[in-house]
């Protein structure tokens, strides 16, 4: 029984953590050998080789691996495997991972850039997830809830296995350090699928003006293309009131647009016609305000070909990329209009960085730089 | 076009409700700001209004944005009755009621669906986020690829294998979706007055 099944091959270079293949479809089968660790000295954990089976359950694995001997052998990952994925529906989340009282681990105030975030346990995050934070309360009135149910994106900088470090006003004097004694459920989410369809609605924590010139700091990437036309949404507690799209005193009802002219970063950009704002932007809301809290937002409101300054960039019509993670990926799609909404979804499956029940330092997609080779069925006939 | 609107519009967080949540329940202040933020937008209304008439328990309904919100929250628009919502048959005349609405409020009214987008335990505190779209005429549209709108394909076992053994079903369609006003549009969040498991 061939008639149906689906077959695919390829190969990665791995970055030490877990690796998403795209395919046009979902095999319930896969297996894969790390080519470079099978051309190297035989070396404890090592994992050389494994394969997975739909009927063992998502996330588990069965490898071939060097023990301490350093001998071959057969182990089991039950956690970190591989898996299939679908991301075709947003507002997917992992499991709360636990801070505070619970977790034993807290939310640092590092800097006025910087928020860390330490666990007791591994976190399982990769730079480049985007999370979300939940029950941030150190005590009824003091904590963090001023910031959860932002997407943040965990940075390069600081990261650990057991700590990182998100993007925010980390001085800001209303926000209370979260530890050990923190009441409730204090935690973060891991958010699956974040930028299913792109360019979304970003959340800055950061907003200067000097000279004409706007430059806005995101807590995760935006997404946006040199050209594109935003507006901005700011609740008064936050300062920069003249920003904001609507109401527009000059004009009722004409809404305010600007241009990005440049794009630093993933998560920086910067606008032209910038006015002197009004009153500094400085996301410090009280604690105690946070029921019904609202964040200020900034919003894709045109492509690059809508009008406007004139546009002396590069191609307009490239296959657009996204910024997943910390680099921008490719998409699916064809050739688009640049800064237009795009359609990022995929499926196909996802090698991940457990280790085994007897290798139990292994990492099973090896580590950065290993060429690892992989093949993906999906049966159109399977007896159990 | 659900998780489109989800993703690119901006949104408003509930903040009348009583559940000291973020954002909070729906109550009838936040569905008077959004209608106003709307309205002083410049964004145009979808249903014209009912006149009063002289008919135990009805009211005259205002005209309305649409208001595109999840079945499970029925239980608090109930909770909101004698607040300023109706439901569909207190209208003076329920002609123009679609069969999804479940009534109105102030000047939205509400659609409801069991497929309306919700973000599981994401709240300030960890209940489900309910997305609300409210939405103006002019705030959205969806295109259809000339030669390409949505078609069944069906293919009888003998033209889809060999053996003749398997049919082929299958939809195809290409399309796009895009904020033609993105003042028209707003996803208003809230939770739930209570955790019940519906």
């Amino acid at each position: 029984m061939a008639e149906y099944s689906k077959l695919a091959k390829g190969h990665f270079t791995s970055t030490g953590f877990a690796q998403f293949v795209n395919l046009p479809f979902q095999p319930d089968y896969v297996r894969f050998t790390n080519y470079t660790l099978a051309n190297s000295a035989a070396t404890s954990q090592n994992v050389i080789s494994g394969f997975w089976d739909v009927s063992m359950g998502q996330g588990q694995a069965v490898v071939q691996g060097y023990n301490a001997t350093p001998a071959l052998i057969y182990d089991v990952v039950s956690n970190g495997g591989i898996s299939t994925f679908a991301a075709g529906l947003m507002l997917q989340y992992g499991p709360l991972v636990l801070l505070g009282s619970s977790g034993g681990a807290g939310i640092a105030k590092t800097s006025g850039t910087v928020l860390t975030v330490t666990t007791a346990a591994a976190h399982g995050l990769q730079p480049g997830d985007w999370i979300i934070f939940q029950n941030l309360y150190e005590t009824l009135t003091t904590g963090m809830q001023q910031i959860a149910g932002i997407p943040f994106q965990v940075q390069s900088a600081g990261f650990s296995s057991t700590a990182f470090q998100v993007a925010w006003l980390g001085n800001a004097s209303n926000l209370t350090v979260i530890d050990t004694s923190a009441t409730g459920a204090a935690g973060f989410k891991k958010i699956l699928f974040p930028t299913l369809y792109e360019p979304g609605v970003c959340f800055p924590y950061t907003i200067t003006v000097t000279a004409g010139v706007g430059t806005v700091t995101c807590t995760a990437p935006h997404n946006f293309k040199i050209g594109q036309e935003i507006a901005f949404r700011i609740p008064s507690v936050y300062g920069a009131q003249n920003l904001n799209e609507l109401p527009d005193p000059l004009t009722p009802g004409k809404p305010k647009y600007f241009y990005v002219v440049s794009t630093p970063s993933a998560t920086q950009f910067t606008f032209a016609n910038a006015p002197v704002l009004s009153t500094a932007y400085v996301v410090d809301a009280a604690f105690t305000s946070f029921p019904g809290l609202n964040f200020a937002q900034c919003v894709a409101v045109g492509d690059v070909n809508t009008g406007g300054d004139l546009y002396s960039g590069g191609n307009l019509y490239p296959s657009p990329n996204v910024f997943t993670g910390l680099v921008a990926a490719p998409t699916i799609n064809g050739p688009a209009i640049q800064g237009a909404y795009i359609n990022n979804t995929s499926q196909g499956f996802i090698i991940g960085s457990g280790s085994g029940r007897v290798l139990t330092t292994a990492d099973l997609v090896g580590a950065a730089g290993n060429i690892v080779y992989w093949e993906a069925i999906l049966h159109d006939y399977s007896v159990n | 076009m659900r998780d489109y609107v989800v993703s690119a519009a901006s949104q408003i967080n509930c903040g009348g409700g009583s559940n000291g949540d973020n954002p909070t329940n729906l109550s009838p202040s936040d569905c008077s700001l959004v209608a106003t933020t709307l309205d002083t937008n410049n964004a145009y209304k979808f249903m014209s209004g009912i006149e009063g008439m002289d008919r135990f328990g009805t009211g005259p309904i205002r005209s309305s944005y649409f208001m595109l919100s999840s079945t499970e929250l029925q239980t608090d628009f109930d909770g909101l009755v004698g607040a300023g919502i109706f439901n569909n048959w207190n209208y003076p005349n329920n002609s123009s009621a679609l069969p999804s609405e479940w009534g109105s409020i102030f000047n939205l009214r509400i659609l409801t669906s069991s497929e309306a987008p919700v973000a599981r335990g994401a709240s300030a505190n960890g209940q489900d986020v309910y997305y609300n779209t409210v939405l103006g005429k002019q705030a959205i549209t969806h295109i259809n690829q000339d030669g390409f709108s949505m078609s069944l394909i069906y293919r009888d076992p003998y033209y889809s294998g060999m053996l003749a053994q398997n049919a082929t079903l299958a939809v195809k369609f290409a399309q796009a979706q895009a904020l033609t006003q993105d003042t028209a549009i707003r996803n208003l969040l809230c939770t739930r007055l209570s955790g019940t498991i519906l």
